[in-house]
């Protein structure tokens, strides 16, 4: 093995990539450590695909630096410590799943034995068919099956379940989880929030090209506010609600008050205190998907605003944190 | 290199599979020698028989390297199979390598079937020697379409590729004298053509006459171009595949 120090796997130095005078990213930096298994979130456009097109050498950075196994991006690559899939990588035509990983594993330095990777990728049944004959779903895993056809210490996955049924899906994490207990690390981009939730220990959420977020799945959840708080109340009073303590967002749908808050005990009892005695009242946690909206919601309003609105981003800044 | 002969080697096994190629690169040489190759005339101070044989040959072995690269590599770069292979550890260039390797491999076959074709049913007889320069002039001389398939592969989108393709075919094999010997105007406009650089070099070794230095060097010169322009394609791609 190449690299077994104890510095970052990958780092990103201030990394943008602009195509004129659009910048898909705009001064990332984070670093990936030894044995994780990190999400990276954002919506479409966010700069997942940009960013690890970078990090695989399809791409160069416009300026800032991207270091892998402590060389640059291409020889990380070529050198075999890298398995990847991505979305828009394709398949050698007219030929079998066997041929093409057989082909794929020659080509590694360290190659995984073809049973081997067929097995773990759910082809053995399909592996005499020919690629360009196979459903999304088989084509989604042959993809797999190539990331997975050498022995590397990184992999990185581009929405690597897309296609795949609910239960593939399943088989597909559990088999995942197999893999990164040797001590790999593991990068994933998802849209399915619940699979960085219950796969990732790491979240990464990037919006407009930059790193919003970077916790675990908890923190990210706690991040964009901890709770969910909602109730009935008659007459509402908008600028009373406003005001509230530990306020994050504030939704009114003629009576009924969603308040997403910091601090969900501080916030009620405020009401409470002002004579207010409302009715249905429930407290849930917000779920990833919400913190996520949350997040990207915020960074999009202050994106918009700016820079006339600078008091209020300061606010929603204070209140992510 | 290792992976570099590890593609190729796949490659070639796909070509085999392909009766279309096949067709292009073998059949179609082979039935045309069989129905036009025996003539009584003499061409570039020939026989015919042997002139026909240089030229499908040469029709063989160029339109193989064409046809069988241009609209594949254009393909393979819109389904992504070219960005796939960049996550590999096979080499950045591993890819255009093993495309003109294996054009190489496979018009050597197509050369060799149809010089034997000449030898014993058009009744060819030549010096050893004269068969060995020959079937190299025409072998190396198919990599100048070998380059060019890559320039437009790279380039294009499959549905421009197909008539890019046709017209550059048509144009160099009918102006090169593939089909029928050149002569009038017409040999004025083809004579700068790689093809007819290629057919003109074997009738010349054929018929013992000195060949002149012009035609050697017009084939280097093709093939820089055309290896230039490959080159500018990748580069100019590099980052949209």
């Amino acid at each position: 093995m190449s690299h077994s120090g104890t510095g970052p796997v990958v780092s990103f130095e201030n990394v943008s990539k602009h195509y004129g005078s659009l910048k898909a990213v705009d001064g990332l930096s984070l670093e990936l450590r030894r044995g994780e298994t990190v999400a990276l979130l954002g919506p479409n456009g966010a700069g997942k695909s940009t960013s690890l097109d970078m990090l695989l050498a399809l791409r160069k950075p416009t300026s800032g630096k991207i270091r892998m196994f402590g060389s640059d991006p291409y020889h990380a690559v070529k050198s075999g410590n890298v398995g990847a899939m991505l979305q828009s990588g394709g398949l050698m035509p007219e030929v079998t799943v066997r041929e093409l990983v057989t082909l794929v594993a020659g080509l590694h330095p360290r190659p995984v034995p073809v049973a081997t990777t067929l097995r773990r990728a759910g082809l053995e049944e399909v592996a005499d068919q020919r690629v360009d004959r196979l459903s999304g779903g088989q084509t989604q895993r042959v993809r797999f099956a190539l990331a997975i056809a050498g022995e590397s210490e990184l992999i990185v996955l581009d929405e690597p379940t897309t296609a795949m049924d609910v239960e593939t899906r399943q088989r597909f994490w559990a088999q995942m989880k197999e893999e990164v207990a040797e001590g790999k690390t593991l990068l994933f981009a998802t849209h399915y929030l619940e699979e960085a939730d219950q796969a990732a220990d790491r979240i990464l959420v990037i919006n407009r090209g930059r790193l919003l977020a970077d916790g675990t799945p908890a923190e990210i959840k706690s991040r964009a506010g901890a709770k969910q708080l909602s109730f009935r109340l008659e007459h509402v009073n908008e600028p009373f609600l406003l005001g509230l303590p530990g306020l994050v967002s504030l939704d009114v749908h003629g009576d009924i008050v969603h308040i997403q808050s910091s601090d969900s005990d501080k916030t009620l009892y405020a009401v409470l205190d002002a004579g207010y005695r409302p009715s249905d009242i429930e407290v849930a946690g917000l779920g990833l998907e919400q913190a996520f909206l949350a997040i990207t919601a915020e960074d999009d309003r202050a994106a918009e605003d700016e820079p006339a609105a600078q008091t209020t981003k300061q606010t929603t800044r204070s209140a992510l944190r | 290199m290792h992976g570099i002969l590890l593609l190729t080697r796949a490659e070639i096994s796909r070509l085999r599979r392909n009766k279309r190629y096949l067709l292009f690169t073998v059949g179609l040489p082979v039935i045309l020698y069989l129905i036009v190759g025996k003539q009584a005339a003499r061409v570039y101070g020939v026989s015919f028989t042997a002139y026909y044989m240089v030229a499908m040959a040469t029709f063989g072995a160029f339109s193989g390297a064409l046809n069988g690269n241009a609209i594949r590599i254009s393909e393979e770069r819109k389904v992504g199979w070219i960005r796939q292979l960049r996550l590999t550890p096979l080499p950045a260039n591993g890819y255009v390598v093993a495309k003109i390797l294996t054009s190489m491999v496979t018009t050597i076959l197509s050369v060799v079937i149809v010089l034997l074709l000449g030898r014993f049913y058009g009744g060819v007889h030549l010096d050893g020697w004269k068969w060995v320069v020959i079937a190299i002039v025409v072998w190396l001389g198919s990599t100048i379409f070998a380059a060019l398939a890559v320039a437009i592969g790279y380039r294009f989108p499959p549905d421009q590729v197909q008539p890019i393709t046709i017209l550059v075919y048509f144009v160099f094999l009918a102006l090169g004298g593939v089909w029928f010997p050149l002569s009038g105007a017409l040999k004025t406009l083809g004579q700068g053509t790689p093809t007819y650089e290629a057919v003109k070099i074997s009738t010349d070794v054929i018929g013992g006459i000195s060949v002149p230095v012009g035609l050697p060097i017009g084939l280097v010169v093709w093939l820089a171009i055309f290896v230039g322009l490959a080159i500018l394609s990748v580069r100019s791609m590099a980052e949209s595949l």
